[in-house]
């Protein structure tokens, strides 16, 4: 039937060449289907959601942690202990204040017009918040994240970060202290919410009587600054 | 017959643990080339039947066929003309056509 004249080698080596080819590509294949991003989103999305359960519970051991109230009997050391919890940010505070919400502004900006004027910066935020610790406010928090004396307020790319914990747009600042000297210093002519308006900016400030600032949430641990032998003047 | 698919195996077997890879820009240049090797395989085997086989022609066809559209899918990448899938398509009906011809071949002779 088939008969090959001549060049049976050259046909097994042809043959040979095809199926060196073909098992290439089918390994090639077999690597691009192990890579495909799809894959890589899988896993980094099972990560995020085991993160985000661990973190959920460490949040809940912290919780109970802080619960643990020192054994009663000396008074004035409790009472210096709560006072220096109270002043650190360590506990929920409650009390009259004002709620400020910040939302990026809805015009839109003209053409070759920099667009960064129209949404909301870090020091928009710091404007605000100094604007609100002059007027009184003892306690302030950020998308529910306290205000300490460690406290940053910084740009994160779109989002601002507080605490090393970032949020988005719209933002919403609590502060407690007397509502009226608050919201007027915020409303002050030529003042934060003025200069904000101009672009756009969604400033809304609202007084209540039962403002609720969250405690501090995250580690306090001090891994440089150490306590110092004798009174530096 | 049995030389050709000893040689296949072989190749098989040394491109399964050859550790070389192909960088992803160049796999869809390798895949024509693959494809053009297919189809002069397939032409030489349904020549074979025919009584018309060349050696010359079909080792040349080989080699040049595949260089060539692999050359051609690197130029039209090159201009913007998307020339992959019309030697897919060149390439793939000629491998039909042969496989029918082939198929033809084997049912007459069983008649």
């Amino acid at each position: 039937m088939i008969t090959y004249k001549r060049g049976h080698l050259s046909i097994a080596f042809v043959c040979m060449v095809l199926g060196f080819m073909l098992a290439l590509q089918f390994r090639i294949a077999m690597d691009q289907k192990a890579s495909l991003p799809y894959q890589r989103v899988e896993e980094l999305s099972a990560r995020l959601i085991e993160t985000e359960k661990e973190r959920d519970a460490l949040q809940e051991k912290v919780a109970s942690l802080q619960q643990v109230q020192p054994a009663p009997g000396n008074t004035e050391g409790e009472q210096m202990l709560r006072e220096l919890r109270l002043r650190s940010g360590l506990t929920a505070l409650t009390g009259p204040g004002v709620i400020v919400t910040i939302d990026d502004s809805k015009i839109k900006s003209k053409a070759g017009e920099n667009q960064n004027l129209y949404i909301i910066h870090d020091d928009d935020l710091l404007k605000v918040i100094n604007e609100l610790r002059a007027a009184g406010a003892e306690a302030i928090s950020v998308n529910g994240q306290r205000l300490m004396a460690t406290s940053e307020i910084r740009c994160a790319g779109p989002t601002l970060s507080v605490n090393n914990v970032r949020s988005a747009p719209p933002y919403e600042i609590r502060a407690i202290g007397d509502s009226a000297t608050l919201e007027s210093a915020l409303r002050m002519r030529g003042g934060v919410m003025e200069t904000l308006q101009v672009w756009g900016i969604q400033l809304e400030v609202k007084a209540a009587q039962d403002i609720v600032v969250p405690a501090y949430k995250g580690a306090s641990k001090f891994s440089f600054a150490k306590e110092a032998e004798e009174a530096a003047s | 017959m049995i030389l050709a698919l000893v040689g296949l195996g072989v190749g098989l077997i040394l491109g399964s643990l050859c550790p070389l890879t192909i960088p992803v820009t160049y796999s869809k240049l390798f895949s024509v080339a693959l494809l053009a090797g297919l189809d002069s395989v397939f032409g030489g085997f349904r020549s074979a039947l025919d009584d018309r086989f060349d050696n010359m022609v079909f080792m040349s066809g080989f080699f040049v066929n595949g260089l060539l559209a692999a050359f051609l899918v690197y130029a039209g990448d090159r201009l913007g003309i998307d020339l992959y899938y019309v030697a897919l398509l060149a390439f793939g009906l000629r491998i039909f056509q042969n496989l029918a011809i082939i198929r033809r071949y084997y049912l007459k002779k069983r008649r």
